[in-house]
Parts: C-alpha cells; structure tokens; sequence
C-alpha cells in the first residue's frame, strides 16, 4: 500500500508565511540544541539544551497547529497531528522559512552560546510584537510562549554574564564565537514574502526589518557593558551573504545536506506513521 | 436526567481526570477547562487549555478526558478541543491543586493574585512580573532558606531547588 502524507495547507498568504517563519525558527533551533543531549559538557548544560531542544521544538508544533487548523479547508480536527507532521517533515527544504543562524551546525560550546544568546534576545523581542498581533490566536499563543522563552533568556544570559566575565581565555574564546554568531544573526530580520500585508493589516504588528533596531538597541548595550562593543553590528552593516536568504527558503549546505535529510528521513520513509 | 444534572456529572467526570506525570493533581485542579457543554441529545464538547506547550502529556490528558465523558450516563458523544486563547499559566492551579503539588514534593507556584482580572479576554500574566528564580517555600519543612539549583529539571514545567535548612533538595513547579 502506498502511503498518502496528510496534504500541506495553503502557504502563500502573509499570515502563513510569518507564522512559517516563527515556527520553522524555533523547529531548526531545537533540532541543533538537541545536537547536546547526551554530549554537552556537563549534566545541567545537558538537561538545559534538552529541555530547550524540547521547547523549541513543542513551539514549533503550537504555531503549525494554528497553522493546520486555520488555513485549510479539511476537516483536520479529527487528524490534527498528521496535519502538523506535515507541516514540519513534509516540506521541501526551499518551503522553509527559518534565518540561516537557525540551521548552523553547533559548532562549539562557546558558538553554541553564542547563537543562543542572540537567537533568544531575538525571540522575546518577536514574541512581545506578536503578543499584540490582531489575530487573537496569534496573540494568546504568543504571550503563552514569551512566558516559557522566559527560562530559555535566563539561561543564554547566564551564559553571556558568565563568559563575558571569567577573565581572558574563556572572555576571548567566546568574542571568537559572538564575532561569528552576530553578523549572522542579521538574517533574522529579513522578511518574508507578503510580510507589508501582514504588518498593514496588523497581524505582526512590527515586521522582521523593523525588529532589527529593537534587538539591536537591546543586545548593543549588553554587549557594550561586557566589553565586546566592537563586535556590536552597525545600523547599516548588512547580513552576510552566507547567512543571507533563509526567510525566501534558500539555505545553506548546513540544513540541505544535515538537518533537513536527518530530521525528515523517518517521515518521508513512512509518511502515514502515527506515534 | 436533566440537561444539568448531566453536565453536573459531566463535569465533575472530566474535572477528575489525573494529569498522568502527576497524578494526585487533577486537570480540574489545573484548570485546564475552558468550556465545557453538553446539549439536549447527550451530546458533550469539552474545550481544554493545554498547559506548557512542551507537556508530552498533553495528547494523552485529551484521550483520558474524552474517556471519562463517554462514561457517564447518558452521554452519547463526545468531542474534546484544545483550545489557544486564552493561554493556560500556573496562576490556573487551583488552592487544592497547589497543596497536592506540595504533598507531592513539588513546590508549587504562587495562585492567582486578588483582585487580578481572569485570563479570559486579553491574558493578565501576574507570575511573568516576577523573576523566575524567587525562592519557594521548601515541600518537606516550609522553609524559605531554598534556592534554586537549575533551571531545567526532569520535565518542561519543572526546576530543581535545594533546601538549606533541612538539606533537601526538591522540584518546583515552574511559575
């Protein structure tokens, strides 16, 4: 018997688009945390990165339930779950909308941080915008998700206060990783397509470009008081083109040839299991 | 049986269901129901707030509850919704349900502060005002000399806390 996967819903519109973006950010996110379980270098930091592995990933699974019930025609309620693997194995790689930071490999530890550090100061500073979204569902599940990012910000700030701190090796080896992490992280505030609609109409009230300034204001003066002001990225410094492309589903080796065949391999094998 | 009679019994059905990976703590307890309606034909529709976004019981609490509804007299259908809006905090548990947590070995989080509006238009989040490290009363001696070890415990709604004054340590129920 051939297997049928539940059928995508549509994706084109601006509300569909945004609600991809934040929900493939925080699906390839978890993916990479869940990279540490088991091998991070002490037992809380492997209890942490599972547990924020879990999050982002259960996140991810919130917004494509939205997603699966809001934007198709079906009946979906009778097989919700199918209609959310779908959405998150059973796209191509160019269907998802996550920044290129998202899908970069951990690297080491003190990058592991790094990223986390600015890919959690950016996602408190969305989910607030989101939290205000005209779209009641949208604003309720963003408020609920700002309160659990909660612990994920105290952890990566713990970190950053930690390192920024400790003296020359681990203060230098971790500007090593913020230098690399930063520049990338501009590819978090590239919009995605219809993005406009989605901010005239006030579904996400301020879009991804705008947000930019916000978390800049925000991680420039943290930055600047642990001593790695020069690695503050200028207003008008763009994002490099390597890191640039993920939000209009280009990316890179790191999720076309890794993430995406790992994560989805079970899925395309046998599209129609139930768990 | 009448209509309400039955939506009594309903209720107090559903409301009974355990949270299975803390089962002296009921979802009744949790708060956890939103809505809950049954029509003249026997007919039931339950609508849940599902609690953290990471509970793997979440599926599983669904099943139970529309197991618990077919069960009682009278009823001839049942549908079980989760809904989003509004967004299920700590600040649901109920008085009983923080002192079963408690029993439990679990500290609970604080209830919901007087005078607060209830989540049912726009979410008033008390809890989120306060820092999720504040020291919580100890589960086995009541003492306040706790602090806390780790922020990431056994499941997503959980934390790790030590006890000073009688070496103890314990989980919290994550605010």
């Amino acid at each position: 018997m051939t297997a049928t996967p539940a059928q995508l819903p549509e994706l084109s519109t601006p509300r569909a688009q945004v609600l991809l973006a934040v929900a493939d950010d925080a699906l390839i996110s978890g993916h990479r945390s869940s990279h540490w379980t088991g091998v991070a270098p002490s037992l809380e930091e492997d209890l942490a990165f599972s547990t924020i592995a879990q999050d982002g990933i259960n996140h991810a699974d919130v917004w494509y339930q939205l997603l699966a019930e809001s934007e198709t025609d079906v009946a979906v309620a009778t097989d919700l779950r199918a209609a959310v693997d779908a959405l998150g194995l059973g796209r191509a790689p160019a269907a998802y909308r996550h920044a290129i930071l998202c899908e970069r490999p951990p690297r080491d530890f003190a990058f592991t941080l790094a990223r986390h550090w600015a890919f959690e100061r950016f996602d408190v500073v969305r989910l607030d915008v989101l939290a205000d979204s005209i779209d009641p569902d949208i604003a309720a599940i963003a408020t609920k998700l700002l309160h659990e990012a909660r612990y994920h910000l105290e952890h990566a700030d713990h970190w950053f206060a930690r390192l920024s701190r400790a003296g020359d090796q681990p203060h230098e080896r971790f500007a090593g990783a913020l230098a690399t992490a930063l520049p990338e992280a501009l590819g978090l505030f590239e919009p995605v397509d219809g993005e406009e609609e989605a901010i005239e109409t006030g579904l996400f009230p301020v879009g991804h470009v705008a947000l930019r300034s916000r978390w800049l204001e925000i991680v420039g003066v943290l930055l600047e008081e642990a001593g790695y002001g020069e690695l503050v990225p200028g207003d008008e410094a763009a994002t490099p083109r390597e890191a640039s492309g993920g939000r209009r589903g280009e990316h890179s080796p790191d999720f076309l040839d890794d993430v995406w065949p790992e994560m989805t391999a079970l899925y395309r094998a046998h599209p129609d299991a139930r768990w | 049986m009448t209509t309400t009679t039955l939506h009594a019994e309903v209720r107090r059905a559903v409301a009974a269901v355990p949270d299975p990976e803390l089962p002296p703590v009921t979802i009744g307890m949790l708060g956890m129901i939103h809505h809950l309606d049954v029509d003249d034909d026997g007919e039931v529709t339950v609508e849940l707030l599902p609690t953290f976004s990471g509970c793997p019981a979440t599926e599983m609490i669904g099943r139970d509850v529309a197991d618990a509804a077919r069960e009682v007299d009278g009823v001839t259908a049942v549908t079980v919704r989760f809904r989003h809006d509004p967004p299920w905090t700590p600040d649901r548990i109920d008085e009983e349900g923080r002192e079963q947590l408690r029993r439990f070995g679990i500290a609970p989080p604080g209830g919901p502060i007087a005078g607060a509006q209830r989540p049912d238009g726009r979410p008033t989040l008390p809890l989120a005002m306060t820092s999720a490290a504040d020291p919580r009363p100890c589960p086995y001696c009541g003492s306040t000399e706790t602090v806390r070890d780790a922020m990431f415990g056994p499941t997503p709604c959980r934390d790790v806390r030590f006890c000073r004054a009688c070496d103890q340590p314990f989980e919290a129920f994550r605010s």
